[in-house]
């Protein structure tokens, strides 16, 4: 007896072989989500299938975040003039491999996947004004000389400390490699003081890396405003507030900064950024 | 979802012991102390990722080159008196997300354990766990038995600081255990094997922190081995009980000294039934005070595992 995959398709594109993009809803600086909404809606993809949250996700409670009731979503977008699928998806809370597989099992009924990229941020201690990086685990030496040629940073070393766990890209890593499947997860470092609000740049730096590997053709002025926007505010704070100066400062010329000092950098820029222009 | 075999020993009317992680990870203490000494050969697993998160990502040089989930094996052992299977579960499945198993997954997991046993023959099992206990902890735990079936009930009655649940006060013979050590009874009744929980107490004031609770293990240990007629040196179970007990000692001087004063009373409980003996030095309404604050400070419920 097989087991009904928990999706509903809404239609039958005309795909072979396609790339699929998976970003987490999740994720430090909203990275996940702003990078696959950003696709979805240049390139532009249209949904494709829904998965059914009953098997993998807690349903006896709703959050409210900002004063409205979430709900778990799983959804897969499709362009068909660019050979790739997307999915965007809160992060599963059971059944992972269930749910990891089931994605796959999806994407692979138009041909052999040919590539996974996962998006992801890690919070960091540089300053905004440095450049952010692209960093990249993969899950066969192909795909790793495949990604040579791009400007990423590759030869990271890790284990899971104690008490700690594998991020779900991680998992899926694990899973495509197990269906020979080439899959990266990308990891975009953000400024710590910019993960509770949004960065435009590491947006930025993880589509530019898929609109070269994928040929998607992006126009990303509005983007680059939106980096700029963002810069002259934080300029601005800077201007106003002379700890937030000081701790930036301290950042761009690696000094470090202390807990107190990080959270008051924190919650300033916070709170200049929720200012309206 | 499969479990692998990496040999099919030969073995007759094997009695299966299994453990998992719960409070004070007493079960599963005295499950892999008698697995180590005993010597048991591991034989088999059950394939972890249907059912567990992975716990650990080796990266080398940009690329994933391992993960590491939790672990479900099979051991086995064959002595004198009788042929043993081990079950050791690093963690419990987590379906409904809590801290114990439950739904489907933990059913699944059940059934495979109880697939493995049945194959090579085995119909009797053991599980153990952790009861929750108005007791203090310079106190010997006693061993709270649930069988599966009435039948068993006269075997129990044989073994040494182990009582029933109408023996423990004020339960009535009622009572709840949480998780797999609990639900693998409840599936070995549905699929006719007999099986009995064994719970060593541990102090109430203790579950909510984390901390292993040898002590009860190496009671649970004391039962585990009465029944199997087996016997194993527990040296290290001691070593490995003073230390803890030098912990909780410590802990215990940091409580607040009002809570302190109440938890001092538990050193006089005695574990008697109420109709047929002489009354301990606290009576039940002193008991039912001490449990009242002792909860409100710790915010927890007495309780299985």
């Amino acid at each position: 007896m097989t087991e009904k995959h928990p999706f509903t398709i809404y239609w039958e594109p005309p795909l072979q072989n396609p790339s699929l993009i998976v970003g987490w809803s999740e994720d430090a600086g909203k990275l996940g989500s702003k990078v696959v909404d950003y696709l979805t809606q240049k390139l532009p993809a249209k949904e494709l299938a829904e998965m059914e949250p009953t098997s993998f996700f807690p349903l006896g409670e709703v959050v409210v975040e900002d004063d409205v009731a979430m709900f778990p979503t799983s959804k897969l977008y499709c362009c068909p003039e660019k050979n790739l699928v997307i999915f965007k998806s809160s992060l599963p809370r059971s059944q992972w491999h269930k749910f990891l597989n089931a994605v796959l099992d999806v994407v692979g009924n138009y041909g052999h996947l040919s590539e996974v990229y996962t998006i992801g941020s890690m919070v960091s201690l540089s300053a905004h004004t440095v450049p952010r990086q692209l960093l990249a685990v993969v899950n066969s030496t192909e795909i790793k000389r495949a990604l040579r040629k791009y400007e990423i940073v590759g030869n990271m070393n890790y284990e899971t400390p104690p008490g700690q766990r594998p991020t779900l890209s991680s998992f899926l890593l694990w899973v495509a490699k197990r269906r020979n499947t080439p899959a990266a997860s990308l990891w975009v470092p953000i400024p710590f003081y910019l993960v509770s609000t949004e960065d435009p740049w590491a947006c930025r730096r993880a589509l530019e890396f898929l609109d070269q590997r994928l040929n998607l053709r992006l126009d990303f002025r509005d983007l680059d405003e939106e980096v700029e926007r963002q810069a002259a505010k934080i300029a601005q704070a800077r201007s106003h507030s002379p700890h937030v100066d000081a701790g930036i400062r301290k950042l761009e010329n690696n000094e470090g900064v202390t807990h107190d000092e990080s959270e008051r950098l924190i919650r300033e820029i916070e709170e200049f950024l929720k200012q309206k222009d | 979802m499969t479990v692998r075999l990496h040999t099919e020993p030969r073995l007759e009317n094997p009695v299966l012991v299994a453990g998992w992680p719960g409070i004070g990870n007493i079960g599963i203490i005295a499950v892999d102390t008698l697995k180590g000494m005993t010597q048991a050969e591991e034989f088999g697993e059950i394939e972890p990722w249907d059912f567990f998160y992975p716990r650990k990502v080796l990266i080398r040089d940009g690329e994933l080159k391992d993960l590491e989930f939790p672990t479900s094996k099979f051991y086995f052992k064959r002595t004198a008196n009788r042929d043993l299977i081990f079950f050791i579960g690093e963690e419990q499945p987590l379906g409904g997300g809590g801290v114990y198993a439950e739904g489907d997954k933990a059913y699944e997991m059940a059934n495979l354990v109880l697939d493995i046993a049945l194959r090579f023959g085995c119909q009797k099992v053991y599980t153990s766990g952790a009861a929750v206990s108005p007791i203090h902890h310079t106190m010997k735990p006693r061993v709270w038995a649930v069988p599966n079936t009435a039948r068993l009930i006269p075997e129990i009655r044989r073994y040494e600081n182990t009582v029933l649940m109408s023996d423990i006060e004020e339960r009535g013979g009622q009572g709840t255990i949480t998780g797999l050590n609990g639900l693998l009874l409840g599936v070995a009744r549905k699929r006719g094997l007999e099986a009995v929980c064994f719970m060593g107490e541990i102090p109430i004031y203790l579950q909510g922190f984390h901390l292993p609770y040898p002590k009860a293990s190496k009671s649970v240990l004391e039962v585990l081995t009465a029944a199997l007629r087996i016997s194993i040196p527990t040296t290290e179970l001691s070593t490995f009980i003073e230390r803890t007990d030098g912990e909780i000692e410590r802990l215990y001087e940091n409580f607040p000294p009002e809570i302190r004063q109440q938890l001092e009373k538990l050193r006089y409980v005695t574990h008697t039934k109420a109709q047929s003996q002489e009354p301990g030095p606290i009576t039940e309404e002193d008991k039912r005070g001490i449990l009242e604050n002792i909860d409100k400070f710790f915010k927890k419920e007495p309780k299985g595992d």
